[in-house]
């Protein structure tokens, strides 16, 4: 057939199929490429190379260091003369002869040790054979026997000369070692004393390709090849499998894998601390990533902590997340970074990187290193938005605001209705948030229907209060008293009283003094009774504050009402209320109405309803709608459920459960919780609504840095369980509920407990100076005599009967103080867990403690009555003991030892004595007791200078001090355990 | 500019493009000798010639173009998983063109008196070895290599990982059964789902029954096949492609329509109140009760279909398909016209809702049976 009968020309098919295939092949080559090239393969490379640049770095140094080394300087003299000695000693001659004669030796025990395997084998089969014949009678005995004894004869002699030859070998090679042996001691020597430098070495040669063999090299660079990299390639996908981490995927869980150091390579290695991106070493190794730290990698993997797609093995797939809209930028042009819509998790930005700790750690009160998230907490703690909105962590919280159950009592309708208007312009930083004149209520229509809803609340507030009869002022307060009064007692542990704004940042601490209300403008609000009573009792106004009761006198309560009630806002005061306009009242009334009624009907209603009776309905109505009754107590809210979205889960929520309006901010959701919390009403903007139908969260007006803390905490909010939890012991659970009491009753604000609080120092330095006269210096250096004690290590120290005595009714341990422990209103269920938590803290024992014999002979008494005294040990000195007070300045004084045998646990008196500053490093207390030099630090005339003995006895003698004896002065009389409040302020 | 687009997204409302489209195919696929005359006068056959061609395709690449500087449209053509549709967009012109484009070639030749062009190749004999398998092996080579290039260039779409809890918006059905899904807006499951599915199955089967027009055999053309050729094309066209098209780029969130140019924002909100055919009667035009019966507050919608379904076919019969009626006889022409009376029914109902926004024409709920 000719090439005219074909319809195509075979040619042209020919040369088409060519091209084709080409491109097929280039295809394939092109998918093979694409698979090949991986970004992470150009940073692990990039890795190599830092890596190698390090090592060699180090190993540099190492040797370097070696070579200065005298040590290893001397070792190498030693060496060479080592050397060189053997070279004389072991001349080459002898070694040649005795190299030859080795040879020889080998040869010939070679060849013996050869026949006699085959004369040992024949051996072993004649043995068997003659065996045999004895057993079964099947062949000539004598015969099989001979051929035994003949064999059995070889062997032995092949055996005894392999030996022979094998002894003189031995004394043959002797010359050998005796020559190397010292050179071989030197070398090892040097080997111990280099061994950081050889490690290095290794290592540089195994990934250094100049350091490396030809061969090596050539294996490393095949390894890495296309397809061949299956088996074994030095660029590889790394990844941390966590199985107790599980990743929920709805129809099944499976274990955590975190591919992210694939490209982050020395994430967990102190050495990378300036490499560039993503090399970089993790700014915290002391808590995380590093093998020792309390989150390994190896252990905890990293999207635990910081969400995104641990799988991900590109810049995108792992769902970065940037921090700021230059960074966005800045990624993109990089690493053609986009948004990864579909992961539900993506990494959290920088800025709220601490919203992962929280998962973990819900239990804890203050996570130690997350500051943010803790700052986060805090303002949700005192903000109360666990009021409105429920959280899980703040069940069993108590309402933040006070009562208003008895408002008639405490204050005027007019100043609550300028209140409710405008709080921030009664007390700048208050904690009322506000609800009226906000982004979405600022047009002229809805202002004043806000002063409309306003005057209803109002008349509702003041309908509902209850009779309360406040208690009479006995006496004229005295205002400068009364100052000086606040100053001293205490009572800037949880308040402030500033007038203008504080310049500083609200930080945590700033937060433990704002626990209670900044004390201005008392003389607008309410009446000097109405302090003097509230002082006297807070309880008996609301039975659920937190506020203490510290004990005044009478003549103290009214001083410090005085004083109070002389600050006043007259702007505020001066503010006009605006008239009631019936039409408007009718129309929020009839809003509220036609909810239930029809319009007809709830017009009808309107329209015969008096203008009270109006106020009272739609007053009652605006405190269910805004939620006021979450935070206050008000009477006729029994049993309303919180108005606010449930919050325990918000960080888990998807983004497209977020109504972003017409807002034009990034479609996250950290920035919606931000923009939220910085403006509640934002997400009203453009829309139409009806007033009933506008948000209504209140502002805070919270600074840009407590939003973003606050939207930490709420990202951090999710369902995730990871497995990861502290152990839930009993222990561990006591010292949560404790913490969770401490910070609720802010015990912090004057005592620092677990290494944090004590803000009341600053106010006490103040005090020092202003009332004390002392220079500033002066107060510095004293004010931690006259601030409340640290209570670190109190489990340890104190008896748990004598600490829940002390709870219900304090009693003075320091006299010198001015500032005094307050009665709080702790019931019994509180009580158990402080002390539980206490103990819980020093691992202590908890109710019982081990029984210590404490009892004295009449030597010992005798003994411990010297180093007492004034002669030895002068402990009336600084110490308080009884009644008797100590000599010296106040500065000086110490506790009252009367009180020991009660308080202090002596297994804790003991270690006290013995080295006070191992337990306070701070503490005045002068140690008696050299720990350098124990054996010899004791008096030596006392019990024979038996230290552990002497700090015995004394101890006993101390603890017998309020039960037994008078301190040595004043023998036989009762020493009196306690004061009176009253005294105790004198 | 911004304008422009704004009448884009106007006109891309289905209620002013269906039925432009509707109108435009039968001048574009005349069925009759009439239209055909129009077609003429109109030059409109000028499209399947190669300057045609080259205008078709220059119009729609640069409509794409112009689209795609729109960042909503780029959003949503270049979408991996959207890809396939526009190259189904091009493919199908293009197929259409070319068998059009031959079709009416041959039509010419015919006119002239001479044979259409396939008669031609029919002198020639191919081999298998080497001229058919060949260039297959060559086709096998060149497809495998595009299926490699596009995988390498664009990634498979893969979403997070599946929650029986949260259903994506839109769900959007595989893009091959988007014309059904399409369906169920406007008819009860059942009908949409089931009864319509099953009708076109058996519709493809009574084919070779139905068309027992000899002419064509072999070779392309237009005019000897008219009737046959617009109808299957406005099937496939308007009735199956168009629907796929419309349901990846233009059914956004909620399954709303949106433009070519407009953002999908899962918010929109649309009136969509319907309500039907027995409650327009009754409440709307008499202004009275819904009455109890149910066979009597029904009866519209139910004389209503029995019409579409036994009137129209003996209407037809006289007038529009005499001939047809003549070539088939009473029973292909039967099981022809509820064919394709069937197949009318969606645009007619599709109408019906965008205009007087009717739900069912009968609404049997009770019994589960609604039209």
């Amino acid at each position: 057939m000719g090439l005219d009968e074909r319809h195509y020309n075979i040619n042209t098919l020919n040369k088409l199929f060519a091209i084709v295939t080409l491109v097929l092949l280039s295809a394939i080559g092109l998918l093979f490429l694409n698979d090949y090239a991986r970004s992470w393969k150009d940073y692990q490379s990039n890795f190599q190379d830092l890596e190698i640049e390090n090592t060699r770095v180090k190993y540099d140094g190492e040797i370097n260091q070696l070579n200065a080394d005298p040590q290893y300087q001397q070792l190498q003299n030693d060496l060479k003369a080592a050397k060189d000695v053997n070279e004389q000693a072991c001349s080459e001659q002898n070694l040649k002869q005795a190299q030859a004669t080795e040879k020889d030796l080998t040869t010939r025990s070679e060849i013996k040790k050869q026949q006699y395997r085959v004369i040992k084998a024949q051996f072993d089969a004649a043995k068997f054979h003659y065996e045999e014949v004895v057993a079964h009678h099947d062949g000539d005995v004598n015969v099989a026997k001979i051929r035994y004894q003949s064999l059995e004869q070889k062997t032995k002699q092949l055996n005894q000369s392999i030996e022979q030859l094998s002894a003189k070998l031995d004394s043959n090679n002797k010359i050998f070692i005796e020559c190397e042996k010292s050179v071989k001691e030197i070398e090892r020597q040097e080997r111990t004393l280099a061994q950081k430098a050889n490690i290095l070495s290794r290592k540089l040669k195994k990934i250094d390709p100049n350091e490396m063999t030809l061969i090596n090299r050539i294996a490393n660079i095949v390894r890495n090849l296309p397809i061949i990299d299956l088996a074994n390639p030095t660029y590889k996908i790394r990844q941390i499998v966590l199985k107790d981490v599980r990743e929920d995927n709805n129809f099944l869980s499976l274990p955590t894998v975190d591919r992210c150091t694939t490209c982050h390579l020395g994430i967990d290695n102190p050495d990378y601390k300036d490499a560039p991106q993503p090399l970089r070493t993790h700014p915290n190794l002391e808590l995380f990533a590093a093998k020792d730290s309390a989150h390994s990698i190896e252990e905890f993997g990293c999207t635990v902590c910081h969400n995104g797609r641990g799988r991900g093995t590109d810049f995108t797939s792992a769902a970065h997340t940037p921090s700021s809209d230059e960074q966005a930028k800045d990624w993109k042009e990089k690493y053609g970074w986009q948004e990864m819509h579909h992961w539900d998790k993506p990494m959290f930005p920088k800025q709220y990187v601490e919203a992962g700790c929280f998962k973990c750690h819900s239990g804890q009160t203050t996570i130690k290193g997350a500051e943010k998230l803790n700052l986060g907490l805090n303002l949700i703690e005192r903000a109360g938005c666990y009021a409105c909105h429920n959280i899980d962590k703040y069940k069993d919280w108590p309402k933040p605001g006070p009562s208003l159950q008895h408002i008639a009592a405490k204050t005027t309708k007019e100043w609550v209705l300028r209140w409710l208007a405008d709080p921030k312009s009664f007390r700048h930083a208050t904690w009322m948030p506000s609800y009226f004149d906000q982004s979405n209520t600022n047009d002229p229509e809805s202002k004043i229907r806000s002063q409309h809803e306003i005057r209803a609340i109002v008349e509702y507030l003041f309908t509902q209060s209850e009779n309360y009869k406040l208690n009479e002022l006995p006496h004229r307060g005295d205002a400068q008293k009364g100052e000086e009064l606040v100053a001293a007692v205490g009572c800037f542990g949880c308040h402030v009283k500033q007038e203008g704004l504080s310049k500083s940042v609200r930080d945590r601490n700033r937060l433990k003094q704002e626990q209670g209300p900044n004390l201005i403008g008392f003389g607008n609000k309410t009446s000097p009774q109405w302090i003097y009573d509230w002082l006297k009792d807070p309880q008996r106004y609301h039975p659920q504050t937190r506020m203490p009761n510290l004990r005044l006198s009478d003549q103290e309560a009214a001083d410090i009402a005085a004083y109070l009630s002389k600050s006043k806002n007259d702007v505020f005061n001066e503010k006009p209320i605006p008239q009631v306009n019936d039409e408007v009242l009718t129309t929020i009334v009839f809003d509220f109405l036609k909810k239930s009624f029809s319009q007809d009907q709830a017009k009808a209603k309107a329209t015969e309803m008096s203008r009270q009776e109006k106020l009272t309905f739609a007053g009652k109505k605006l405190i269910a709608r805004y939620g006021c009754f979450s935070c206050h107590d008000i009477k006729g809210f029994d049993g309303y459920k919180p108005i606010g979205t449930d919050l325990t889960e918000e960080g888990s929520k998807t983004v497209d459960k977020f109504d972003f309006g017409f807002v034009k901010i990034d479609h996250s959701k950290q920035a919606w919780i931000y923009q939220k919390i910085e403006n509640p009403r934002i997400f009203d903007t453009d829309k139409i609504k009806d007033a009933d139908e506008k948000l209504m969260m209140p502002n805070y007006n919270f600074s840009a840095q407590e939003a973003q803390a606050i939207t930490t905490a709420i990202l951090s909010f999710v369902k995730d369980n990871p497995g990861k939890i502290k152990p839930r012991t009993a222990e561990n659970l006591t010292i949560e509920k404790g913490q969770q009491i401490v910070r609720q009753f802010n015990c912090q604000g004057c005592h620092i407990i677990e290494d944090e609080g004590g803000v009341i120092t600053d106010s006490v330095n103040d005090w020092l100076v202003t009332y004390q006269g002392k220079t500033k210096t002066e107060a510095l250096a004293m004010v931690k005599t006259f601030s409340p004690p640290k209570l670190m290590g109190i489990g340890k120290k104190v008896q748990t009967q004598w600490l829940f005595d002390f709870l219900h009714q304090p009693q003075t341990v320091r006299p010198w103080l001015s500032v005094r422990m307050p009665t709080y209103d702790f019931n019994a269920a509180h009580l158990n867990i402080l002390l539980k938590y206490f103990n819980a803290l020093d691992k202590e024992e908890f109710p019982f403690t081990e029984h210590v014999d404490t009892s004295l002979t009449p030597d010992e008494l005798i003994s411990a009555e010297k180093m007492f005294s004034k002669d030895y040990f002068d402990c009336t000195k600084c110490h308080v003991v009884g009644e008797q007070l100590p000599a010296g300045s106040q500065e000086t004084w110490a506790p009252n030892l009367g009180l020991a045998g009660k308080r202090l646990k002596p297994e804790w008196v003991n270690t006290w004595l013995r080295n006070p500053s191992a337990v306070d490093a701070t503490t005045k207390m002068p140690t008696f007791f050299d720990p350098q030099n124990f054996e010899e630090s004791g008096p030596p005339d006392i019990l024979n200078g038996d230290e552990n003995e002497q700090i015995r006895v004394l101890r006993n003698f101390i603890m017998s001090l309020s039960t037994v004896t008078d301190p040595p002065q004043s023998k036989q009389q009762p020493v009196k355990q306690t004061m009176t409040p009253t005294e105790q302020s004198e | 500019m911004d304008q422009f687009k704004h009448l884009i997204n106007i006109l891309a409302r289905p209620y002013i493009m269906f039925p432009a489209m509707i109108a435009a195919f039968f001048f574009v696929f005349p069925p009759t000798e009439g239209l055909m005359k129009i077609n003429r006068r109109l030059g409109l056959y000028k499209l399947w010639t190669n300057k045609g061609g080259v205008a078709i395709f220059s119009f729609m690449i640069a409509s794409f173009a112009f689209g795609l500087t729109d960042e909503n449209f780029r959003l949503i053509v270049t979408k991996p998983d959207n890809v396939p549709i526009v190259g189904l967009i091009f493919l199908v012109v293009f197929f259409l063109w070319l068998a059009m484009k031959q079709g009416w070639d041959n039509d010419a030749r015919q006119a002239k008196g001479l044979k259409p062009n396939e008669a031609e190749d029919a002198k020639e004999n191919i081999l298998v070895w080497p001229d058919l398998v060949y260039i297959e092996l060559i086709a096998l080579v060149i497809v495998s290599a595009l299926l490699i290039f596009w995988a390498v260039s664009l990634h498979a779409p893969l979403e997070q990982p599946a929650n029986p809890t949260v259903s994506p918006n839109p769900s959007k059905a595989p893009w091959y059964f988007l014309g059904l899904q399409e369906m169920l807006v406007y008819f009860d499951p059942w009908i949409a789902g089931v009864l319509f599915p099953t009708v076109i199955m058996l519709g493809f089967m009574a084919i070779p029954f139905i068309d027992n027009n000899r002419k064509g055999l072999g070779y392309y053309t237009f005019n000897e096949r008219k009737m046959a050729i617009s109808i299957f094309l406005f099937l496939w066209l308007i009735l199956w492609i168009f629907l796929i098209v419309t349901g990846t780029f233009l059914r956004g969130p909620n399954w709303n329509f949106f433009g070519p140019f407009e953002y999908w924002d899962i918010h929109k909100l649309e009136a969509l109140t319907n309500i039907n055919l027995s409650e327009m009667i009754y409440m709307i035009f008499l202004q009275k009760q819904m009455p109890s019966n149910i066979l009597l507050r029904e009866i519209w919608g139910i004389l209503l279909v029995v019409g579409y379904f036994t009137l129209t076919p003996l209407i037809l019969a006289k007038t529009l398909f005499k001939d047809i009626f003549k070539s088939l006889g009473p029973l292909r022409y039967s099981v022809f016209i509820i064919l394709l009376l069937l197949a009318t029914s969606l645009p007619i109902k599709m109408f019906l809702r965008w205009i007087f926004n009717i739900k069912y024409i009968i609404a049997i709920p009770e019994f589960f049976l609604n039209i």
